[in-house]
């Protein structure tokens, strides 16, 4: 079934092309100064924009990476920075602080200096006995 | 010490082979976009009707491309480019006829592309006799007044296809459909075109 734009021949459509586009580009011929200067204006910003994006675009190539570096480390430094189980101190209790608030506990703190030197005369003394 | 000013060295040649490539992909693209900015002007401004709005939608089209596909092989371009430029042209007549629905809304006349002066704007034809500028001018505002009757995809395919010269491959990529599609389009809006402008046209 012939479709009824069938009618026309290539040839026929070829001509057409042709001449529209000998109208087309003579009218881009055509173009004014002042579009022709506003044309350059648009590119030369465009071509400016990549110049800018360029520094942009190879810094933020680095971000992922930078990224992904900074996760590893971090994580590196969770798993092997992460204490044993047996130095961590158990929490203070409150026999501690009764200890602690005590008088006679305060006192000894006062006199620390006192009994460390007779804890290291008791030390000298049993190192010379043993010699 | 030796490897340290290797080191330094091989830094040095890649950061200027990366401005060389930089600049060797500005100067593409500036022959690119100065070889295609006149006829996708003319393009643009058969479509829209209107010279201002078509300058603007082709100095977004040349930011988008530079933007976003600088770094895709040159050969593809001008497809995208057009591609970017013809999305351009379909969301201005969007936006004109919400535009147009509104100010009826209000009582008030939208903006009818009827207005448009075809002489006023048209360009100033340049090297050939009074005559032929004429005959030339008279004939092409009868072919961008066929033109602008024509559906938006016909008028696309007809343009891509003759005014910028584009294959059935490339305009498929341009308009973002089949090849089958464009040369339905194509056809159509030749045979379309035709029985508007009639024989004595041609």
């Amino acid at each position: 079934m012939k479709d009824r734009h069938d009618k026309f021949s290539d040839s026929e459509e070829q001509e057409f092309a042709a001449k529209a586009k000998r109208l087309f580009d003579e009218s881009v011929q055509g173009l004014n100064a002042k579009t022709q200067s506003r044309l350059n204006r648009g590119r030369q910003r465009a071509l400016a924009d990549l110049e800018s994006g360029a520094g942009f675009r190879s810094l933020a190539g680095w971000v992922p990476a930078a990224g992904i570096a900074a996760a590893t480390v971090f994580a590196v430094v969770l798993w092997t920075g992460k204490p044993p189980v047996e130095e961590i101190s158990p929490p203070a209790t409150a026999t501690d602080f009764e200890i602690l608030l005590n008088e006679d506990s305060f006192e000894m703190l006062q006199d620390l200096e006192f009994y460390s030197w007779i804890d290291l005369d008791a030390e000298l003394g049993a190192a010379a006995n043993v010699g | 010490m030796s490897a340290c000013a290797g080191e330094i060295a091989i830094s040095c040649t890649s950061e200027d082979q990366t401005g060389v490539t930089t600049l060797h992909r500005e100067q593409e693209l500036d022959r690119f976009l100065a070889g295609v900015e006149r006829r996708a002007i003319r393009i643009a401004e058969i479509s829209i009707r209107d010279r201002d709005e078509a300058l603007d939608l082709v100095q977004n089209a040349m930011i988008k491309l530079v933007r976003t596909y600088a770094d895709r092989p040159s050969a593809e371009w001008t497809p995208l480019f057009y591609r970017i430029l013809q999305n351009g042209v379909r969301d201005h007549h969007r936006r004109q006829a919400v535009r147009n629905r509104v100010m009826v809304w209000f009582g008030r006349p939208g903006n009818d592309d009827r207005d448009f002066d075809v002489i006023a704007a048209a360009p100033d034809p340049a090297g050939r006799t009074p005559d032929q500028q004429l005959e030339s001018g008279e004939a092409m505002r009868s072919l961008e007044l066929a033109l602008q009757d024509l559906p938006g995809r016909q008028r696309e395919a007809f343009m891509l296809r003759t005014f910028e010269g584009l294959d059935v491959a490339a305009t498929a990529a341009a308009m973002g459909c089949s090849e089958g599609s464009v040369k339905t389009h194509y056809s159509r809006a030749v045979h379309s075109l035709r029985e508007t402008l009639g024989e004595h046209w041609q």
